[in-house]
C-alpha cells in the first residue's frame, strides 16, 4: 500500500524548505497516489501554514515566507492540470488591505497582506493613508469578502470605525467581513465599533480569515 | 467563596482572579517565554513571588527599599506639550520647561531632548534649531540630557524616501532587489544617524537614544548597530543607549548578519550582547503585550524575556515599559496598578538595571 500520509509530509516539508524544485518533485510523486484536491488541502496549505508559524517564532523570514508562497503556487498549477476546469484556481476567498488615513504606518499591514497572499486569498493591498472611502470602493471594485483595516496610532484608530460606518451606510455590511489590527487595537475596540474580528498578528489574521470566510 | 484578585487584561479590562489562576496564568506566560526564546522558565520561587506582587492590595506598589533603579524618559520633551497623537497631555510648554520640569519636578534620572518628529531623518533640515535647542538645556540643566529619535528605516523607502518599498517589492515576488533596497536603506540610516549625532555631541549632549531599534526588521538593528559603533569610534566618553522596538527582530531581508551573528529572529537576550560589541552603554529590551492575555500572563512572560536579556548582557538592561510592553497594558495612559506592578516585577525579579 502507497504511504499517502508519506507523501503528504513530502510535499509539506517541500514547502518548508522553501525550494521551488523539491516542492515540484514532490507534488509530481503525491500526484501518482493522492487526488490534487487533498494535496493542496494537506501538503501544500499545511507545509504554508508550518511556514507562517516558523515565520512568528522568529526562524523563518519574509523571503523564505514568499519564496514558499511562490514553490506552492507552482505545485498548485501542476496538479491543476488534472482538475475540473470549474474547480482550478480557486481563491480562498478576497481581501482588501491597508492603513487608514492619517496613518503612515506600512510593514505590518505588509506583512499581514503577504501572509494572507500566501495562504492563497487573493490580497489587494490598498496601502497606508488611505482615505476611508477608498477602502469601500476597493471593495465593491473587487467584490470582496473582507477589508481588513490597520491603524497603528490611538488617533487614527477612529477610522476603523469610520470604515465599517461607511460601509453600513452603502449597504454593504452585511456581505463584507471586517478585520481590524495595529498595536492600539484590541479585541474590546473591535467588538465595540462591531468588527467581524480582530488579529494580534499576522499568522493569526490568516487563521481568522479562514474561520470567517471559509 | 474563594478570593478573587482584581487584575488586569491586556487591553485594560478589569479582570478578577483566584490565586490559582493567577498561578497557572504566570505558568503559562514565563512557559511561552521559554519555549519562543529557548531560555529557562521562572523558577517556583519566581512564580510565586510574581504571584504575590500581582496579588498585593496596595493600588500602586514600589520596590523594596534600597533596590531603586534609575528612571529615564523617551520622547519625554514633548510628553507635556503634546497632544494625544504622540502621548502628550496638551499643556502648552516649550522643551527646555519639559526637560526642566521632568529633572526638577517628575525625578527624572536622566532625560532627553527630541524633535516632534523624532526620527533621525527628519532631524537633517532642522538639526541647527535642535543644537540650539540642546544648548539652552544644557546651560540650564544637571542631569545627563541626550538626544533622541527613532532609526525609523521605514522613511528611506517610498513614498518618503529614495528606495523601492521592499514591501511591495517582496509582494510582487522581487526579493533580491527588496534585499537591496534595505541594504542600501540600511547605509543612509547609519550616515544620516552619524551625521545628526556629530552636531548634536558638538553642542553639548551627553548622550544618545535609539530608540524603537529594529522597527524596521533586521536591516533596520544593522543600519543602527553600524550607527553605534561609528558613535564610539568617534566619541569613546559618549553615553549610548540602544532600545528596541519589539521583542523579536523581523527577520524582513533574513541575511543581515553584525559580527557574524544573524540579525532576523533575534530575541532579547541574543539582542543584548550585539548592542554591547557595537558598543553601547545601555541597552533597552522589549517585549510586546498581547491584549488578548491577562497581565499576569504577559508580565511573566516580560519577566521571563528581560531575566535572560539580563543575564546575557555585559551593559546595563533599562527595560522599556508603557503603553503595549513590558507586561504593561495597552492603554493611551496605563493604569497604575498594571504600571508599578510591573515595573516592581522588572526590578525584583527580572533584575533590570533601570526602566
Amino acid at each position: 500500500m502507497a504511504d499517502f500520509e508519506g507523501s503528504l509530509h513530502e510535499v509539506a516539508d517541500a514547502v518548508i524548505s522553501c525550494k521551488k524544485e523539491k516542492v515540484l518533485e514532490a507534488v509530481e510523486k503525491a500526484k501518482a497516489e493522492l487526488p490534487p484536491e487533498e494535496i493542496i488541502d494537506k501538503g501544500l496549505s499545511a507545509g504554508m501554514n508550518q511556514v507562517g508559524v516558523l515565520f512568528e517564532r522568529g526562524k523563518l523570514f519574509l523571503p523564505h515566507v514568499m519564496m514558499a508562497a511562490d514553490a506552492m503556487t507552482a505545485g498548485v498549477k501542476l496538479l491543476e492540470e488534472g482538475m475540473p476546469a470549474g474547480s482550478r484556481e480557486k481563491k480562498l476567498g478576497t481581501i482588501v488591505n491597508g492603513t487608514v488615513e492619517g496613518d503612515v504606518h506600512d510593514i505590518g499591514k505588509s506583512i499581514v497582506s503577504t501572509m494572507l497572499q500566501s495562504a492563497g486569498f487573493e490580497v489587494h493591498d490598498i496601502g497606508r493613508d488611505v482615505p476611508i472611502r477608498n477602502f469601500v470602493q476597493k471593495a465593491k471594485e473587487t467584490d470582496a469578502d473582507m477589508i481588513g483595516i490597520s491603524a497603528l496610532m490611538t488617533t487614527t484608530l477612529q477610522g476603523q470605525r469610520e470604515v465599517i460606518e461607511l460601509l453600513k451606510e452603502e449597504g454593504l455590511r452585511s456581505r463584507v467581513k471586517i478585520m481590524v489590527g495595529g498595536a492600539p487595537a484590541t479585541q474590546a475596540w473591535a467588538d465595540k465599533i462591531g468588527a467581524d474580528c480582530y488579529a494580534e498578528n499576522a499568522s493569526e489574521a490568516v487563521s481568522k480569515a479562514k474561520e470567517l470566510l471559509l | 467563596m474563594v478570593t478573587e484578585y482584581a487584575l488586569r487584561m491586556g487591553d485594560g479590562k478589569r479582570v478578577f482572579l483566584t490565586r490559582e489562576k493567577i498561578l497557572s496564568e504566570i505558568e503559562a506566560g514565563s512557559g511561552n517565554a521559554a519555549d519562543l526564546g529557548e531560555i529557562p522558565d521562572l523558577s517556583a520561587d519566581e512564580i510565586d513571588r510574581l504571584a504575590e506582587i500581582l496579588m498585593m492590595p496596595g493600588k500602586a506598589v514600589s520596590v523594596e527599599q534600597g533596590m531603586e533603579v534609575p528612571v529615564t524618559h523617551d520622547i519625554g520633551t514633548i510628553r507635556l506639550d503634546g497632544d494625544q497623537g504622540n502621548s502628550g497631555v496638551g499643556i502648552p510648554s516649550s522643551r527646555l520647561v519639559s526637560c526642566m520640569t521632568h529633572e526638577r519636578a517628575f525625578g527624572a534620572d536622566t532625560m532627553e531632548l527630541g524633535h516632534i518628529d523624532y526620527s533621525f531623518k527628519p532631524v537633517k533640515p532642522v538639526v541647527a534649531n535642535e543644537c540650539q535647542a540642546m544648548e539652552v538645556c544644557q546651560q540650564n540643566m544637571i542631569i545627563p540630557l541626550f538626544y533622541g529619535a527613532m532609526p525609523n528605516m521605514g522613511l528611506y523607502y517610498t513614498p518618503d524616501g529614495p528606495f523601492e518599498n521592499p514591501g511591495d517589492l517582496m509582494k510582487a515576488f522581487k526579493i533580491d532587489k527588496a534585499k537591496d533596497s534595505m541594504e542600501h536603506a540600511a547605509e543612509h540610516l547609519t550616515r544620516d544617524t552619524v551625521w545628526v549625532m556629530q552636531k548634536l555631541f558638538a553642542s553639548g549632549a551627553d548622550g544618545v537614544n535609539f530608540d524603537t531599534t529594529a522597527a524596521a526588521g533586521d536591516a533596520d538593528m544593522y543600519g543602527t548597530l553600524n550607527a553605534v559603533k561609528t558613535l564610539r569610534a568617534l566619541y569613546p566618553e559618549m553615553y549610548i543607549e540602544m532600545g528596541m522596538a519589539g521583542e523579536m527582530v523581523l527577520g524582513m531581508h533574513g541575511e543581515l548578519e553584525y559580527d557574524g551573528v544573524r540579525l532576523a529572529g533575534l530575541w532579547p537576550h541574543e539582542q543584548a550582547p550585539l548592542a554591547a560589541t557595537a558598543g553601547a552603554n545601555v541597552f533597552g529590551p522589549v517585549v510586546n503585550t498581547n491584549t488578548s492575555k491577562t497581565s499576569a500572563w504577559n508580565l511573566a512572560r516580560a519577566v521571563t524575556f528581560i531575566k535572560a536579556a539580563v543575564e546575557a548582557s555585559s551593559i546595563p538592561c533599562h527595560v522599556n515599559m508603557g503603553m503595549g510592553v513590558g507586561g504593561i497594558p495597552m492603554l493611551e495612559t496605563p493604569p497604575v496598578d498594571a504600571v508599578t506592578r510591573a515595573s516592581k516585577a522588572m526590578v525584583e525579579i527580572a533584575g533590570v538595571d533601570g526602566i
